[in-house]
């Protein structure tokens, strides 16, 4: 089995389902001949050729519409986006488009399409490469939005984002495309969306993170072990729509939820994860619920990321305020 | 003998895959000569030799992977002897030669899987173990409460998983922690969950499963009720009257008590009796109403005689006579003789709308229900009007419905004027 960094299993997802679907192509800038501006797909035109791997003009509203052109007509387009920040002109096709063709042709026309773009902060880039939008998506009728946490993760979400008949916006965090590595099997098994992922069974308290931040929810997870604390660790994986089965029947046990997300607090995604818990388990609920969240304030300069983003120390307070109410 | 190791060539990647060597062992070589190229994430570079001298050893061949700081080439170096340290600073630099494209910029860059900023990266290899839940059966009692319950027991020291639940949807209240707190109530049954279910207590001024005679009042109104079942043939007319314009202070028994006088101007037919052997009614002028009264006895109805002549101070003192003397159980049967008309005015327990019972020989019977809210169509718009709703039976043998509608009609007339 191959240990593989996260951005080796994207682009070992990609490559394993272009070589077995020809409908599936690879569009973006950059993406063809320079590899992406993360290497998330090198070595895909080399093998697959031009027709397939596309490199486009600087235009993302284009790369969005081009790609849903073709998902309409029968491709599965893979389209990139350089970062996050870069993302805005091509929301428009997104969700004017990508996420109501279905409806609005009552069927006749889908959108089998992937938007990859990176998310998040903490590589020391420009604040409009680092921001975490997915709750944007997530708000979105018609848009799946996935985050993975994990090489494997990535490589088993992309391949079920590729193959579902509908339009999936898939965030990479950025600060785990080369973080460290697992062993990934290219065996081209999807793993299921719409599902959350527990990557630690507790009693004590429920942690709910996706994208980057899980990596530091599970250190904090980790810390209160060691002080006798068990910790539910959930990783949301499909932000928009959640699995709320996993997370309700979590809380019902712990009686306890902390939700820990990088991007702003104001109507982010913890927000509607709290709301459902807050009308379907009151009465499991022992404390009022916590949110570990970014500041409502651009991103800021990279020097300060590392004071935006939750530290574990920050998701550590959070949990102990839960804990102790 | 020295070791070079292979130098982390500047961009935070912590491998690189040998592509060929240049040298081979034996090689005697200069300073900055090529010694081999590598791949990293992405380019192909070549690493110089950080010194002259006699290659002893190469560590790897074409297509190995070296892990960043792990040993290279051994080098033996004229004049040295042994195991000499590495020229440490040398050996620095030699990454900046070894990429010299990185002095312009960019492409260093370029190498660390990104064009902006920094990817962390490391070579550690994790292990995790994640897991879909599938969706369980419910789990056997867990303890469910309202936070705000929580923290009430908290700070009464009340340990919720002993207290059986009685408040909604099975979960502990704050007054099973309060009853809790409170002594051995809530302790001693400890196993014996109770769902919340309020049946009002058994009244016990009643004699259950005994057959007992109707006495006094109640059988004077089997009699009455019986024989007007079987004479009168009774219709009952439903409408109501709109009090929205009434002036403050009025007086709602005795302003209807008006109305059924004004009623009974407008139509006398319905202050009258009627004998129905003998085919012949008498209409009244005098307005002798009988005021259908509930009492733990029975129904007893009092008349307040002439009510056409009094006024509103004096039928309030008569109307608080009657109640007086209900009260006191003093109603004589003289007291109930003769009524020429009834009202019953029932609506102030419950009800809207009734079809009360003609008591023969008198031919009619008005119910009066709540006085309600009620939306109101205005002019084309809406509004919320407070409303008298009546009902009034009548013994259709010798009235008509004309007679009685008219009737009705002056009653709500009456009823809504604003004093």
């Amino acid at each position: 089995m191959a240990k593989v960094t996260m951005v080796e299993a994207i682009t070992m997802a990609m490559a394993h389902e272009m070589e077995k679907d020809p409908s599936v192509v690879v569009l973006g800038e950059d993406v063809g001949l320079n590899g992406g501006v993360f290497r998330a797909t090198q070595g895909l035109q080399q093998r697959f050729g031009k027709d397939r791997v596309m490199d486009t003009p600087l235009a993302e509203a284009l790369i969005a519409g081009i790609s849903i052109g073709m998902a309409t007509q029968g491709m599965k387009p893979i389209a990139e986006i350089q970062f996050s920040g870069f993302i805005y002109p091509a929301v428009d096709q997104m969700i004017n488009h990508a996420g109501r063709l279905r409806t609005r042709t009552r069927g006749r026309l889908h959108v089998p399409m992937v938007l990859r773009a990176p998310s998040g902060g903490g590589i020391h880039a420009p604040e409009h490469h680092s921001e975490s939008n997915e709750a944007m998506f997530a708000h979105m009728p018609g848009i799946r939005t996935v985050m993975p946490s994990s090489p494997s993760r990535a490589y088993g979400l992309l391949l079920a984002a590729i193959r579902d008949p509908d339009p999936v916006v898939f965030l990479e965090p950025t600060r785990l495309y080369r973080l460290n590595k697992a062993e990934v099997e290219d065996d081209g098994k999807a793993l299921p969306l719409d599902t959350c992922f527990v990557l630690r069974e507790g009693e004590d308290v429920t942690l709910v993170s996706w994208g980057a931040m899980v990596h530091e929810t599970l250190q904090a997870a980790a810390k209160l072990g060691e002080e006798g604390v068990s910790c539910d660790v959930i990783d949301l994986a499909t932000v928009a729509p959640i699995d709320f089965d996993t997370i309700l029947e979590s809380v019902e046990k712990t009686g306890r939820l902390v939700i820990v997300h990088e991007a702003p607090r104001n109507c982010g995604v913890g927000a509607e994860i709290a709301a459902t818990v807050a009308e379907k388990a009151i009465y499991s609920l022992k404390a009022p619920i916590g949110r570990v969240t970014g500041y409502d304030i651009p991103m800021p300069l990279f020097k300060l990321e590392h004071d935006y983003m939750p530290s574990v120390d920050r998701v550590l307070k959070g949990i102990r305020k839960v804990l102790e109410a | 003998m020295r070791t070079f190791n292979l130098p982390d060539l500047g961009e935070g990647l912590q491998e690189a895959e040998i592509v060929s060597w240049h040298v081979k062992e034996g090689d005697v070589v200069k300073v900055d000569q090529p010694l081999l190229s590598v791949e990293t994430a992405k380019a192909v570079v070549d690493v110089p030799s950080p010194w002259a001298g006699k290659i002893a050893k190469l560590h790897g061949k074409n297509g190995d992977i070296i892990p960043t700081h792990s040993a290279l080439v051994d080098f033996d170096i004229a004049g040295e002897g042994g195991a000499a340290a590495p020229a440490k600073k040398k050996e620095e630099a030699a990454p900046q030669k070894a990429a010299p494209e990185a002095q312009k910029g960019t492409p260093i860059a370029e190498d660390s899987g990104t064009v902006v900023g920094n990817v962390p990266t490391s070579n550690a290899v994790v292990a995790e173990t994640a897991i879909i839940r599938k969706k369980q059966k419910q789990e056997p009692q867990r303890v469910k409460a309202l936070p705000s319950v929580r923290i009430l027991a908290k700070q009464m020291g009340v340990d919720l998983s002993g207290i059986p639940p009685t408040g909604k949807n099975d979960t502990v209240s704050a007054e099973d922690v309060r009853n809790a707190a409170g002594g051995s109530r809530g302790a001693a049954t400890p196993s014996a969950p109770q769902a919340r279910w309020d049946i009002p207590a058994k009244r016990t001024d009643v004699k259950y499963g005994v057959a007992e005679p109707l006495r006094g009042p109640r059988r004077a109104m089997h009699a009455s009720m019986t024989r007007s079942r079987s004479e009168v043939a009774e219709c009952t007319l439903f409408d109501d009257a709109d009090i929205h314009n009434w002036m403050p202070g009025q007086d709602i028994t005795v302003r209807i008590v008006r109305a059924i006088v004004a009623g009974c101007r407008a139509e006398p037919e319905l202050n009258a009796w009627y004998d129905g052997e003998k085919l012949e009614r008498t209409i009244h002028e005098r307005v002798d109403l009988a005021m259908a009264v509930d009492t733990p006895d029975g129904l007893i109805v009092p008349i307040l005689r002439r009510v056409e002549s009094k006024n509103a101070q004096q039928l309030r003192d008569d109307l608080n006579r009657i109640k007086e003397a209900t009260r006191a159980r003093s109603v004589s049967p003289a007291d109930m003789k003769d009524p020429t008309i009834t009202l019953s005015n029932f609506g102030m327990m419950a009800g809207r709308y009734a079809t009360p019972v003609v008591v023969p020989p008198q031919v009619a019977i008005l119910g009066t229900g709540g006085l309600r809210h009620d939306v109101v169509p205005v002019m084309g718009g809406i509004e919320v009007h407070k409303r008298v709703p009546l009902s009034i039976t009548f013994d259709h043998r010798c009235i008509t419905g004309g007679t009685a509608c008219r009737w009705l009609a002056a009653v709500i007339k009456d009823l809504e004027k604003a004093q």
